[in-house]
């Protein structure tokens, strides 16, 4: 039934979206959105009790199927929660869907253009539009591996940039992760999650698969591994199962089919990276790296890592190996050079970026301190080399006392610091305690896969700050998530038709049913008497 | 030496139980796989349609959702999934003696949970899954307790091969209608529906290196002896089952005819170029295991012919 015949009644949700908020769900007379009518009318059928009863059985079956991350409760002891998903999805349109994959594209190709550039011939810093100081001063930057060019010259084969949506609706680019982005899994047991347990929401909605990421993955590591044989050997590599985002590591080697692997497995010999195995050395072609340069390699990096294969920079230089993401791609997604990132694209793609940078005060230049330390109250403030959210100031949030010590922080040491404007986070209504719904604020992270080509996955994670009016949505943080769809087509959410359009199925054999009846003994006793009356005829 | 009244109740029981289980399994992927649309993808055919055409009975007019429940708790049609559980069950209360306590206990607990719905939720609008995902550990349970309780005799045989010829007739049937041959870019998002239903996803990508698409699927079902819900491992099973069943297996035609068809699809593995049309293959095997059910009725259960009617 097309909803669009009868204007949608004013919900009975009692949801109110919060100005000066941009809600994508509702308008602001609380009236939903063309594309979000049918979910709505879900929910309302639902009502709370319906949304508690299936977040109960969100929480057992995430914790039967262990996708669950830890928390040091007060006493000290780390305990395993459910991972926190909301059950009401995020609904973007295709025509919205084009402009951010867009505006990615363009912004990781600039990216990548930019690694290549700082390790070779560093146009950019001659042509004076990006400080050396900067780039050299990058904690992640490293001298290594200066002057080499990967396989396929691809350095951030998988990237997630942090987006946010404005109050006028615009997408805003807060963060690029381009070292080891995570959180892939969780998009992909989200959706399969949601549609076990709230497949009535789908009902009028097509939206696009997110689960054919790992095998994106597998074709853009294969595409870019130095081998000559046919199929590449590709591992994953893991700190090992201590690490916070073990689940999703072993997740993508599981769905990927390839070897999940710590660095006893591992051992370089005359250069070309090999892994042990029952069957003798076995040569790696490609590794998908979930851990930071500095632990790679104890003779390149730190002399102290336990986690590392010594020797594996060697065999990258040599060429024998990819690795993914390469080292020294974490210069890409330092806070100080994001400020950059519109000039990279204009620099080198020669176009005008398609998605905005927040504002940003970078505060190395001792003017632009004094203005920033004038207004830390209505800015935010970040260190640079930090992700997660930690170490985070929002000034607006903040107590007096501590923007007072974090001026005094800043000041002693302002290249660690940048500042940005205050984005008004949109929101999402978001089941509470209670089953109903309040309005919260999320951000968006879509994931990357650069191969041959830059593939991205439609919607990405959607992280949402579950407290009341709080903008920090990392998961660390008291953050959840929330599916993310997006729709086949921009306008009509309603399906034209059924989507499903069978073609004739072969003619199969009738099922049989097994049946010892009085019938077949009547067969059976014809039959004797017909052998019987043989030997006469 | 056991009554063939007997025999043919346990290997009825083998086949039912499998049906029931390959029945949960197909219809919580379609519904899956209906409900996240077609995406980017060319849409999908192997669809609520293409199940019912598959599990026999009345195609009814209805929409999708509606059919897959039908198939998953309606007892009315024969070939849903709770008609399978009593039919089992029906069957295993008549060799009650024969069957461990503990597996007629595993049995009847499944059809009598199935029966009460006692699970909240377990019919629409949550989908198949609940029933599906009960079903699919019941089986488990059953099976297991079966193997590990039962005496290795004829009749564990003959519960085995039915619960065989089943599994590898319920894969031929999904393969036939999931990838009809032609059309592959369709027939590739239809090949990770049906590793996904059969629950070989996992086995696929460890076995082959090769992405789930069509061609590579369909060999690894067919042929793959390394995955034991693959058409030529259950065939081989089912040989042995007989083998060891069977009075006379060198003159037996079930035994002689199972083991022309195992060496068939060895020999069909090796000699077809990789991209081969299997859809032939495929409609052969399915034929030839007919003619298996029919030599097995004949040879084992004094020529009861299986009932071609609905019970």
């Amino acid at each position: 039934m097309p909803a669009s015949t009868h204007a949608p009644e004013p919900a009975s949700l009692h949801y109110r979206p919060r100005a000066p908020f941009l809600d994508e769900m509702f308008e602001v007379d609380g009236r939903p959105r063309p594309v979000a009518t049918a979910l709505v009318r879900e929910l309302e059928r639902m009502g709370p009790e319906g949304l508690l009863e299936a977040g109960r059985r969100r929480d057992s079956v995430f914790m039967q199927q262990g996708i669950t991350f830890e928390t040091s409760g007060e006493s000290g002891y780390s305990h395993e929660r459910p991972f926190p998903l909301d059950l009401v999805p995020r609904v973007l349109s295709g025509s919205e869907w084009v402009e951010i994959k867009r505006g990615l594209a363009q912004r990781i190709r600039a990216l990548n253009h930019f690694v290549d550039d700082i390790y070779h011939a560093r146009e950019i810093v001659r042509e004076g539009l990006v400080p050396w100081r900067l780039v050299a001063g990058c904690p992640h930057f490293a001298r290594s591996v200066h002057g080499i060019r990967p396989p396929g010259g691809v350095y951030g084969h998988v990237a997630g940039c942090d987006l946010v949506r404005h109050s006028d609706g615009s997408w805003k680019v807060l963060e690029d992760n381009m070292r080891v982005p995570s959180g892939i899994s969780y998009v992909l047991e989200n959706r399969a999650a949601m549609a076990r347990l709230v497949p009535g929401m789908f009902a009028s909605y097509r939206v696009r698969p997110v689960g054919h990421y790992p095998q994106l993955l597998l074709s853009a590591l294969r595409s870019v591994a130095p081998s000559t044989q046919s199929e590449a050997t590709v591992v994953v590599w893991t700190p090992g199962p201590a690490n916070a985002a073990y689940f999703e590591h072993a997740f993508l080697a599981r769905q990927m089919g390839v070897e999940l692997v710590e660095a006893s497995d591992l051992v370089v010999r005359d250069d070309v990276l090999y892994m042990r195995t029952t069957r003798g050395l076995d040569r790696v072609h490609a590794v998908y790296r979930r851990l930071d340069d500095d632990f790679m390699d104890p003779l390149e990096f730190r002399p102290d890592s336990m986690l590392g294969v010594p020797g594996l920079v060697r065999a990258y230089r040599a060429g024998s190996v990819a690795i993914a993401n390469a080292p020294g791609t974490g210069v890409a997604d330092d806070k100080a050079i994001y400020h950059f990132v519109p000039e990279m694209i204009r620099f080198y793609l020669g176009e005008e970026p398609i998605l905005e940078n927040v504002g940003t005060f970078l505060l190395s230049d001792p003017e632009v301190l004094e203005h920033v330390l004038e207004r830390l109250d209505e800015l935010v403030v970040k260190p640079t080399g930090e992700s997660g959210g930690r170490g985070v100031m929002i000034g607006p949030h903040a107590q007096e006392a501590e923007i007072e010590r974090m001026r005094r922080v800043v000041r002693s040491d302002p290249g660690r610091w940048i500042a940005q404007d205050v984005v008004r986070l949109s929101t999402v209504p978001t089941v509470d305690a209670s089953g109903t719904l309040q309005p919260r604020h999320v951000d968006l992270r879509p994931f990357a896969v650069f191969g041959e080509r830059i593939d991205i996955v439609p919607g990405g994670l959607t992280r949402v700050a579950l407290r009341e009016g709080s903008m920090i949505v990392n998961s660390s943080q008291g953050g959840g998530s929330k599916d993310t769809w997006v729709l086949e087509d921009g306008q009509d959410a309603d399906r034209a038709g059924p989507p499903v359009a069978d073609t004739a199925p072969p003619t199969l054999p009738d099922l049989r049913y097994g049946a010892w009846t009085g019938q077949q003994q009547q067969q059976q006793q014809e039959r004797i008497e017909q052998q019987q009356q043989e030997p006469t005829a | 030496m056991m009554l063939a009244r007997i025999a043919h109740e346990l290997y009825w029981l083998g086949r039912n139980l499998a049906r029931a289980e390959f029945t949960a399994r197909a219809v919580e992927a379609v519904f899956q796989a209906e409900l996240q649309g077609a995406g980017e993808m060319p849409s999908v055919s192997f669809g609520s349609g293409g199940l019912l055409a598959m599990l026999g009975g009345d195609s009814r007019p209805s929409d999708g959702g509606e059919a897959l429940d039908s198939l998953i708790l309606d007892a009315e049609r024969p070939g849903s999934m709770l008609a399978s559980i009593e039919r089992a069950r029906a069957g295993a209360r008549t060799v009650r003696d024969v069957i461990s306590a503990e597996m007629w206990e595993a049995i009847n607990t499944t059809a009598l949970g199935l029966r009460g719905v006692a699970h909240p939720g377990w019919e629409s609008p949550s989908g198949p899954h609940l029933a599906s995902q009960y079903v699919k550990q019941r089986m488990a349970l059953i099976w297991g307790v079966a193997d590990r309780s039962m005496l290795r005799d004829e009749a564990k045989c003959f519960l085995d091969a039915g619960g065989l010829i089943e599994v590898s007739d319920m894969v031929l049937r999904m393969l036939r209608v999931a990838l009809p041959g032609g059309d592959t870019a369709r027939a590739d998002r239809h090949a990770l529906i049906l590793l996904q239903a059969v629950g070989g996803f996992h086995a696929y990508l460890r076995a082959v290196t090769a992405p789930p698409n069509a061609h590579p699927v369909a060999r690894f079902l067919l042929f793959e002896r390394a995955y034991p819900d693959s058409v030529a491992a259950c065939v081989d099973s089912l040989h042995d089952a007989f083998a060891a069943a069977d009075a006379g297996p060198r003159n037996s035609t079930p035994v002689l005819r199972v083991s022309r068809l195992a060496a068939d699809l060895d020999f069909q593995r090796r000699a077809l170029p990789d991209g081969a049309e299997l859809a032939g293959i495929c409609e052969a095997t399915q034929q030839e295991l007919t003619r298996i059910d029919q030599d097995v009725s004949e040879r084992y259960f004094a020529g009861a012919a299986p009932a071609m009617s609905r019970w």
